[in-house]
């Protein structure tokens, strides 16, 4: 199968664009400009005679106008039909399909807030705190916790100039803020003849403002009967709204077990390869068959599920100093490998980070034949991990994993903000910390460009103290 | 050549001399280094022990020992001597720095304006998340330095004020 790539300005010199059988410009680094441009990308994919159109994570992913045009223009969109996406991504619409269905969902407003006067009434009767959310999309985007009335003022600015920038509304709703849960979500897929499958759920718990850090499945605290209901709940809304390919089910599970329905995201999700390492399937192969009409190989009963995945999403963010966003060009670059290790990244060393997009630089995605060795390949895939040139999430992904909390499975959606930043520099042994100190003397001496570009680039430290004689 | 070294929490003096020797706290260590990759990697011997040193970000001091990301910085006396000579800010002025780089989305104060702590003062957009950059203290805007809708720079100072009783 051949691929057609699309990229922006900002891109020009990607991955993606380099391995793509061919790639075509699409204007501007501004996602306006470009990679949310259903005409530019509609037209792209005509000209050069694509017969399917895979819309990716983020951008116009769960765009129903996009999914719309590309069916119109007589090229298969792998994902939901525009109409389903239209019924679940307005998040109040998807909520009342949910209560219809029988799923539960937290107490707070169907239909969309008018105002803040309005917001403030409803979070009196609902009881603080609440979260205000953006009803046009997720992903953390125009999502905001308010603790009191005195917050519901600049939480609702916030939320909604973000909800306006990312999804075109600036449209909220309210529920009840669920302390203490846990962030599970299903993975489900459908096919076009009436078959929905469930495949497994992964708890997504480990985040920050709502922003995934960490994934695993099976979860921590679902049990068979849990699962079961989850899944069944999933199935249930997606034969609801007549779901077709590859889609999640979000729930939040309270300490007690009990759980609600928050959203559906009708997407492939960032996090789909811990699904892919437990059931061995291929997603997206899954979602392109089903686009081009097949039927699920597989029914419900036949799934399996073997072992314990987990997935750790670096991003350009200095964890260290609260997560800001980082950028700089990749000076070293050294990925993970090994047995039950896989990596998904588009980074090569000499590339700079655009600052225009998500920050999210590389997925790396664990499997073991049960947590334990799950945890063990994922510590040890972090050790191994290096990306020089800017700050990343790594030290918080090193510090998680390391946590007797995390390894013994009890975490909720709080985990990052009672962990992070932790009081204390990771401990180094007595000669390691010697030579770091000796690395850091060199990376200034090298930084500082006193070490000659050429030499014999092997004894930098008798160099360098030639240099220092010669002064 | 001595230089103090901050590293994982720790402060050592490591000096090195003319025939690349060095003593850390004063202690000759056996050690020997390779540079693995120019002006960014090292393999540090120490008693038999091979360590790779990594050096990750100047700005902020990171290096990575094994895999192990630690906050790590070396000063030369000469630095350390000259930067005690530098004029430090009188007390109670403020200058907001842009945390990152990004879009200046909104101004909510103008000069002159005295501001009650945690008030708005600006909202920068960075990665497609707003942030709200608030004051620290009761406060006067004294200098505002970009206006809404440009774009700065990561360290950019963007409101400059002045501590108010």
């Amino acid at each position: 199968m051949g691929a057609v790539a699309v990229y922006s300005d900002a891109d020009r010199d990607a991955l993606h664009v380099r391995l793509a059988d061919e790639a075509y410009p699409l204007g501007a680094a501004s996602p306006r400009e470009s990679y949310l441009s259903i005409e530019k990308i509609g037209a792209i994919a005509r000209r050069s005679g694509c017969d399917a159109v895979h819309p990716g994570y983020g951008f116009l992913s769960e765009n129903a106008d996009f999914a719309d045009a590309v069916a119109a223009a007589g090229i298969a969109f792998i994902g939901p039909p525009g109409k389903v996406q239209r019924l679940l991504g307005e998040k109040t619409r998807a909520r009342r399909l949910a209560k219809e269905a029988g799923v539960p969902i937290a107490e707070g407003t169907s239909e969309p807030l008018r105002d803040v006067t309005e917001a403030r009434g409803v979070a009196a009767g609902v009881g603080y705190p609440v979260m205000l959310k953006a009803a046009g999309g997720g992903g953390g985007k125009g999502m905001r916790i308010v603790r009191s009335a005195a917050e519901l003022d600049a939480a609702w600015r916030m939320a909604t100039g973000e909800a306006a920038a990312a999804f075109g509304t600036p449209a909220l709703f309210l529920e009840r803020l669920i302390e203490g849960a846990r962030h599970v979500e299903v993975q489900l897929i459908a096919d076009q003849h009436g078959s929905v499958v469930w495949l497994g759920e992964r708890d997504c718990s480990i985040q920050r403002r709502h922003q995934k850090l960490i994934e695993e499945s099976p979860g921590p605290a679902v049990d068979d009967a849990l699962r079961a209901t989850l899944g069944g709940a999933a199935v249930l809304i997606a034969r609801k709204a007549g779901y077709v390919n590859a889609g999640t089910a979000e729930f939040l599970v309270d300490p007690r077990g009990e759980f609600f329905f928050l959203e559906v995201n009708t997407r492939l999700q960032v996090e789909h390869p811990v699904t892919e390492l437990v059931t061995g399937l291929d997603l997206v192969a899954l979602q392109f068959r089903v686009a081009a009409g097949e039927k699920l190989p597989f029914a419900q009963d036949q799934v399996r599920r073997v072992g314990s995945a987990m997935e750790l999403r670096l991003t350009a963010e200095d964890a260290r100093a609260g997560f800001v966003p980082s950028t700089g060009r990749i000076a070293l670059l050294r990925l993970p490998a090994g047995p039950g290790v896989r990596v998904d990244h588009a980074l090569f060393e000499g590339m700079t980070v655009p600052t225009e997009y998500d920050p999210l630089l590389a997925k790396i995605i664990v499997w073991g034949r049960d947590r334990a060795e799950a945890l063990a390949r994922a510590r040890r895939a972090v050790r191994e991990t290096i990306v020089a040139g800017l700050a990343t999430s790594l030290p918080f992904h090193a510090h998680a994993l390391a946590d007797p909390d995390f390894a013994e499975g009890r975490y909720d959606t709080g985990f990052v903000a009672a962990h992070w930043p932790p009081a204390d520099e990771p401990e180094l042994g007595e000669d390691a910390l010697i030579a770091g100190a000796l690395g850091a003397v060199l990376a200034r001496r090298a930084n500082a460009g006193r070490i000659a570009s050429d030499g014999d680039g092997l004894r930098p430290f008798a160099r360098a103290g030639r240099e220092d004689a010669l002064r | 050549m001595r230089y103090e070294v901050a590293i994982a929490g720790r402060t050592l003096r490591v000096d090195v001399d003319a025939s690349g020797r060095f003593l850390v706290d004063g202690v000759a260590v056996a050690a020997e280094t390779t540079e693995t990759v120019r002006g960014r990697q090292w393999l540090v011997r120490v008693g038999g022990r091979s360590h790779e040193v990594t050096l990750l970000t100047n700005e902020p001091a990171r290096l990575s020992v094994d895999g192990v990301e630690v906050v790590a910085a070396a000063v030369d006396e000469r630095s350390i001597a000259a930067s005690r000579g530098t004029r430090q800010h009188a007390s109670g002025r403020h200058e907001l720095r842009a945390p990152m780089p990004g879009l200046l989305r909104a101004v909510h104060v103008k000069e002159g304006d005295v501001v009650e702590r945690d008030a708005p003062l600006v909202t920068l957009e960075a990665m497609k998340m707003e942030n709200e950059l608030r004051a620290p203290a009761r406060a006067r805007v004294v200098k505002l330095s970009a206006s809404a809708g440009s774009k700065v720079e990561g360290g950019a100072v963007l409101v400059v004020l002045a501590e108010v009783e």
